[in-house]
């Protein structure tokens, strides 16, 4: 049972209140699950290069070996800026640096890190995405990273009741598709046919990094996405390719996107006004995020439904 | 008119404030700012006027006996559910399960209904102004549906028994659902009941029944069964 909510801002000048809107609507669904929260959130980084999110380790203070894990990267990697919150590495790459592809960047971080014995992990990397989660309440992931003064165009998030694994950092929501910058996640449900799938990529040679099968998702669409299919026609096909009672959100660099199960099983609700679009899984998070003025729908069963940011407007 | 401002409170506190206005003589309550929240109004069993100024979320006036209902918003899942009189009025869309195993009374959703609405109904009438969504009128055991707009996939899906009315188009039939003539006694029916609440009747109606076949097993009708469970 637990809580997905999504935001996006029309204007697209990246000066939305992203990160307020998203924490307001997670406080609003907690009690749908408080193991553990997070967003994604979509900024105008661009400018200062690739961010990347890496887990130092499950919880505590990991300023020594975040510091240690830079400076050894730094060798090999443009290393333009770190810093480290709690159990996070962020780092920022130079954008133009091209001897590395975003998976080779990921398996120099994870090796750099085997050398000092920490199993890292790269929860999200993105000219634009930044992926903020942690074990426990949307409250705490407030007291942790801010988020709320974060601003950007648009973000989705997650609150979570686990049913079937482990509750901690690496099986907490959103997830970014590794491999692919800027894409992510977030899901309530059950992809049923998810140990099937998992098998079949990783004889492709893809690795997962939970046993969450929620992970499978931000991988299908970047998967599809890297074969030609826009993002749209990802999401629809995994219409066909997963079963189960599912509702999802995934997001780019510039869309935002919904799927809705076959059933009908999962709740959630959408509203379009002139000026945003903001999905969630119950009304209750919409009205107390952003008032009630506008209408709130639920989306039938099979319904896909994805918007672009807008290319801001010049004055 | 009495009123409750939900501002700080929880949804008991609420239903408990209704419930003690109603206990002092109130007949008509005004609910400021429900913001979504579940489980308001459930299980008034008089027939006072409940007025919720906004949306509300899951269950709202569920097991009410005789009060008129009305929500100048939207619904989440299940409102009205199992109701046994009374009248809710839904002035938006509703959320999936509307009027779930209901047994008698009236909810008239002026927006669009989402999935299963009417699911297991056995009494009552569900009045959908506009869409309603997969499922509706699933195994439905009595009553009638009056849907005013277009009926999404699987339309009365295994019901036992009961009447579903479609102004609009009727994308599929559920299992064992079949169309059926409309009566003068039906059509008269559904212009005084759609008077009644101010609602336009559609020029045609279909009325859509249950076939029957899935009301005993028969051995030529395992392919039927097959689909249906």
């Amino acid at each position: 049972m637990c809580g997905v909510v999504g935001f996006l801002d029309k204007s697209g000048n990246g000066q939305a209140p992203v990160g307020q809107v998203l924490l307001d609507m997670l406080s609003a669904l907690d009690r749908r699950g408080p193991d553990s929260s997070g967003v994604a959130l979509y900024g105008d980084q661009a400018a200062s290069g690739l961010v990347l999110q890496i887990k130092l380790g499950e919880s505590g203070s990991f300023e020594t070996q975040g510091s240690h894990i830079a400076q050894r990267l730094a060798a090999t990697v443009p290393v333009i800026g770190t810093s480290v919150t709690g159990a996070y590495l962020r780092l920022v790459v130079e954008n133009q640096h091209n001897s590395h592809g975003p998976a080779d960047l990921e398996r120099a971080i994870e090796a750099a890190g085997q050398e000092i014995g920490l199993n890292l992990e790269v929860v999200s990397m993105g000219h634009r995405l930044e992926v903020l989660k942690q074990v426990g309440s949307p409250a705490n992931l407030e007291a942790s990273f801010g988020i709320s003064s974060s601003i950007g165009t648009h973000g989705i998030g997650h609150t979570r009741m686990s049913t079937e694994s482990r509750v901690d950092l690496s099986h907490s929501q959103p997830f970014w598709a590794h491999g692919r910058p800027d894409i992510a996640v977030v899901h309530n449900g059950h992809i049923t046919n998810y140990h099937k799938m998992r098998r079949i990529y990783e004889q492709h040679g893809h690795r997962f990094y939970t046993e969450n099968d929620s992970e499978i998702i931000g991988l299908y669409v970047a998967d599809q996405m890297s074969q030609g299919a826009s993002f749209e026609e990802a999401l629809r096909a995994s219409l066909d390719d997963f079963d189960g009672a599912f509702c999802y959100l995934a997001a780019t660099a510039d869309c935002l996107g919904f799927v809705k199960d076959p059933f009908a099983f999962k709740p959630l609700v959408v509203t379009e006004t002139p000026s945003y679009i903001a999905i969630a899984t119950e009304e209750r998070a919409l009205r107390i995020a952003l008032g009630e003025d506008f209408p709130v729908w639920e989306p039938g069963v099979n319904c896909v439904q994805t918007w672009q940011v807008p290319a801001p407007t010049t004055h | 008119m009495s009123e409750v401002n939900c501002t700080d409170k929880t949804p008991r506190e609420i239903n408990q404030q209704i419930r003690h206005l109603i206990a002092q003589g109130a007949r008509d309550i005004l609910v400021r700012g429900p913001q979504a929240r579940h489980n308001l109004g459930v299980a008034v069993l008089q027939p006072v006027r409940l007025v919720f100024d906004g949306s509300v979320g899951y269950y709202c006036a569920g097991m009410i006996d005789g009060p008129r209902v009305e929500i100048r918003g939207s619904t989440g899942w299940g409102a009205g559910e199992s109701m046994l009189a009374g009248t809710v009025i839904i002035e938006q869309n509703a959320g999936n399960s509307t009027a779930a195993s209901m047994r008698g009374g009236t909810v008239v959703v002026r927006g669009n209904a989402s999935a299963r609405a009417g699911i297991a109904m056995k009494g009552g009438c569900l009045i959908i102004q506009g869409n309603c969504g997969y499922m509706t009128g699933f195994m439905m055991q009595k009553g009638t549906i009056i849907v005013c707009g277009d009926t999404a996939e699987a339309l009365g899906d295994s019901m036992y028994e009961g009447r579903i009315f479609v102004g609009g188009k009727i994308t599929d039939l559920g299992n064992d659902a079949v169309v059926e003539e409309l009566t003068v006694e039906d059509q008269a029916f559904l212009d005084a009941t759609l008077a009644e609440y101010d609602i336009s009747t559609p020029p045609r109606f279909q009325k859509v029944v249950a076939g029957q076949r899935l009301w005993r097993f028969d051995k030529k009708d395992f392919s039927a069964w097959r689909e249906a469970l």
